[in-house]
């Protein structure tokens, strides 16, 4: 079963250990390059705290389950903080293709919660495979666009294709 | 084809692919008549901090320049003047078209440049030029792929007066047709 950025959103996150609710899911976290969620971000403002992916022990459909509360952690460095801060956030970002132009909104991003594996990114409701994520971060989400048609005799066509 | 003006690249910010981020925004875009292309962009801050960024962009480094964005591989590609290719460190004087006649080989000034237009997605081909008409009257004319002996965008084929389009829609069907006639490349 896939699960949905936007749905999991405010899902309570609970230790195993206590059966405690720690706090609510507030973001997650994701590697573009490697298309995989990397780290969940529990609570908001100052009292976000961290945990990576491979610490959570089920991402389920009414409870993020966790060992204990040791497995969070306050960010670290910039990075850390920028996630905490919701400012990497996919959902609601703008969307540019590779070649500079806008596509639209990222509307929501399915992932299988057994592995954290991204699957595809929902921009204005369109699907666009997770093969064509090139990057993320807090200005724009990035995804090969379709190829622009290049001119014969291109003056800068050796250019690009070294580029390749 | 989809084409742009190169005034609607100023004020675009420059976003590093795999980042994400918007590491600059455009300031000026350095246009060399003899290359016929765009050879670099200089640069404003982003944000908070607007101003002058001393670093410029290269067109060889440049990933893409589309309709909402300069897109880059990485931040490595934001150079020091003095580290960039001398038309693009030191433009010589007189690098800015704006206003410059447009004359055919025969000498028949075909107008005024107001603003080049580039290729939306490319990294800085100029395929033609937005002219002032000597009746008034707002024109784009296709450029040659390659530049006569001359060596100089500012002089163009004879040919090129036939294809006078009055929108930049237009334009983008008459390059490619300029270009496939004979004896102009």
């Amino acid at each position: 079963m896939s699960e949905r950025f936007a749905a999991a959103s405010g899902r309570k996150v609970v230790s195993r250990t206590s059966a405690e609710e720690l706090g609510k899911l507030a973001h997650i976290v994701i590697d573009a390059k490697r298309r995989q969620v990397t780290s969940l971000v529990v609570g908001k403002g100052r009292k976000a705290l961290l945990i990576a992916w491979d610490q959570v022990s089920g991402f389920g459909p009414d409870a993020v389950m966790i060992a204990d509360e040791t497995a969070l952690h306050e960010p670290r460095g910039d990075r850390e903080h920028a996630d905490a801060d919701g400012k990497r956030e996919l959902v609601g970002k703008r969307t540019l293709s590779d070649a500079g132009n806008d596509l639209g909104t990222v509307t929501d991003v399915v992932f299988d919660p057994d592995t954290g594996a991204i699957e595809s990114i929902l921009v204005d409701d369109r699907e666009e495979p997770a093969a064509s994520l090139l990057g993320a971060g807090s200005f724009a989400v990035i995804v090969r666009g379709p190829p622009s048609r290049p001119l014969p005799d291109d003056r800068s066509a050796s250019q690009q294709a070294d580029r390749q | 084809m989809n084409l742009l003006l190169g005034s609607a690249i100023r004020g675009l910010p420059v976003v590093t692919i795999g980042d994400g981020e918007d590491v600059a925004e455009v300031r000026d875009v350095i246009y060399s008549p003899e290359a016929g292309r765009v050879v670099g962009l200089t640069l404003n801050k982003r944000g908070f901090l607007a101003g002058r960024r001393r670093e410029v962009l290269s067109a060889e480094t440049i990933h893409a320049i589309g309709r909402d964005a300069v897109m880059l591989d990485d931040e490595s590609s934001l150079i020091l003047p003095e580290s960039s290719p001398a038309d693009l460190g030191t433009p010589p004087s007189g690098r800015d078209v704006t206003g410059n006649d447009v004359l055919t080989e025969a000498g028949a000034s075909l107008g005024k440049v107001r603003d080049i237009v580039v290729l939306v997605g490319s990294n800085g081909q100029v395929v033609g030029y937005e002219i002032d008409t000597p009746s008034g009257a707002t024109g784009y004319i296709p450029l040659p792929n390659e530049l006569p002996v001359s060596g100089n965008a500012l002089v163009v084929p004879d040919a090129t007066k036939a294809f006078i389009e009055d929108d930049l829609a237009g334009l983008g069907t008459a390059v490619e047709k300029f270009r496939s006639e004979p004896g102009i490349r």
